[in-house]
């Protein structure tokens, strides 16, 4: 139960047999989220992808992300590895700490977030902003541009890159490598093992290149020389470039990518903006929870009764942050875009233990990514809005935008 | 996200963990951004004493 064509068909019922990879479910999935949301049946079942349990109430879902002893992270995938091919040595490598459940996660996670503190990601504010106007210099006389595949693909990459102290010029390679792993991969297993093994590949060599020419301030220098205060191995250095080169660019991508198709059809909410600079700390939160791109797995320890549903041991659960943040019953008007909105205890980096470690930086990308292109391109529109292609699954956002300006 | 929405009263630590920089009663004028901070903290981590 691994490929589009097993699980294809029709859904008659999504409280019963949804389908996260369902065409219309990719382009759109609130309406459907909303029908189980506001259904005698909050909390869905669908057999499809393996099987998998699919919370959409704020509260439902936050509850089950703070039970972290029962809702385990052992996997976070949305849909079940395929038993394909053997990795060798790369077998044990995940994805720490996303990955991790305590008490190992705790040194895992507190190795990476001075990384990501807010006053750490603030150095990178400057370099995110030339990459965004070196971007733009490309297509900016054209009158059109992918504010896609042109622009929101390409910061996040970058910044990683930076951040990881590896090649800008393998930006595409990259790409292509989480994109694999994502998103293509997640119905193709194939194509999900070759990139996964292209990526620890990539970082494998890098990590023999540092063992050999240390480099200050570099983060896998650093993380390599951390084994005085936790048993760090080369296993977890590895995974932690894995996930912060997995986790940390098709997400924010999306999120911009998203953000910029919003913004192309709402002339009033960049004028909004254009007004109130002040404004922008609060839009980027409303942005966030509006087009919330990440959905993480959990897998069941024991067997548990949660809200009347029956879960076994092993059961995937899929953590359905952009339902929970469209729930009426903790936003007002939730469909709706309000960038002053004042209440807005969004989920969209997840909740509890889990809580996304780069939140600060990918706030910093979303806000600088958007500030710049509005500077530069203050009047736009797309081309052709059934045009608009996306993605879904683990990470919902667009993938070719075409604007006109 | 507290320190984004009340950077006079929300700091963060090297970790990124949230801190409180103001000891003792918090000044007028900075009450609403305070309670802003409170609708907005995801972990729903902050109490305010009246």
């Amino acid at each position: 139960m691994t490929t589009l064509e097993e699980n294809a068909g029709p859904v008659n019922d999504p409280t019963t047999d949804f389908n996260i990879f369902d065409p219309e479910f990719v382009r759109d999935p609130y309406p459907t989220m909303s029908e189980i949301r506001e259904s005698a049946c909050p909390i869905a079942h669908s057999d499809r992808w393996g099987g998998s349990w699919l919370p959409t109430r704020y509260q439902d879902v936050v509850a089950i992300a703070q039970e972290h002893e029962i809702f385990t992270s052992r996997d976070i995938v949305v849909v079940p590895r395929s038993g394909l091919g053997v990795e060798g040595p790369y077998a044990g490598v995940a994805a720490p700490p996303i990955s991790s459940d305590p008490p190992d996660h705790h040194w895992h996670r507190r190795l990476v977030l001075p990384v990501f503190a807010p006053q750490a990601v603030a150095k990178y504010e400057q370099t995110t902003r030339d990459f965004c106007n070196q971007l733009i210099d490309k297509f900016i006389a054209n009158g059109t541009a992918d504010a896609g595949t042109d622009y929101a693909q390409q910061i996040p990459v970058r910044v990683i890159a930076t951040l990881l102290g590896v090649p800008l010029e393998m930006a595409d390679e990259f790409t292509s490598w989480v994109r694999g792993v994502l998103e293509v991969g997640l119905t193709d297993p194939k194509v999900r093992f070759e990139s996964r093994l292209k990526i620890l590949n990539f970082f494998q060599t890098q990590l023999e290149d540092r063992k050999k020419n240390p480099r200050e301030d570099d983060l896998i220098t650093d993380l390599l020389n951390s084994g005085d205060k936790y048993p760090v191995t080369d296993q977890y250095v590895l995974g932690v470039c894995n996930l912060m080169l997995v986790a940390g660019i098709d997400t924010t991508w999306s999120a911009i990518g998203s953000s910029l198709w919003h913004l192309a059809g709402h002339p009033e909410h960049r004028a909004q903006l254009r007004a109130n600079p002040d404004l922008w700390p609060t839009a980027v939160e409303e942005l966030l929870r509006a087009y919330s791109p990440v959905t993480m797995a959990r897998i069941v320890d024991r067997d548990t009764e949660f809200q009347g549903c029956p879960m076994k041991a092993g059961d995937r659960i899929l953590m359905a942050y952009p339902a929970a943040n469209r729930d009426p019953r903790q936003f007002e008007q939730p469909d709706e875009v309000i960038l002053d909105r004042e209440h807005n205890r969004h989920v969209a980096f997840g909740s509890g233990i889990h809580r996304c470690a780069g939140s600060n930086l990918a706030r910093l990308e979303l806000r600088v990514a958007l500030q710049v292109w509005l500077e530069r391109i203050p009047e736009f529109s797309l081309v052709d809005p059934a045009g608009v292609t996306w993605a879904g699954g683990q990470v919902h956002g667009p993938r070719v935008c075409r604007v006109r300006f | 996200m507290c320190s984004i929405a009340a950077p006079e009263v929300f700091g963060s630590d090297e970790l990124g963990h949230a801190t409180v920089l103001i000891v003792g009663d918090l000044p007028a004028e900075l009450h609403a951004k305070a309670r802003r901070a409170q609708a907005n903290c995801p972990e729903d981590a902050i109490i305010i004493e009246e």
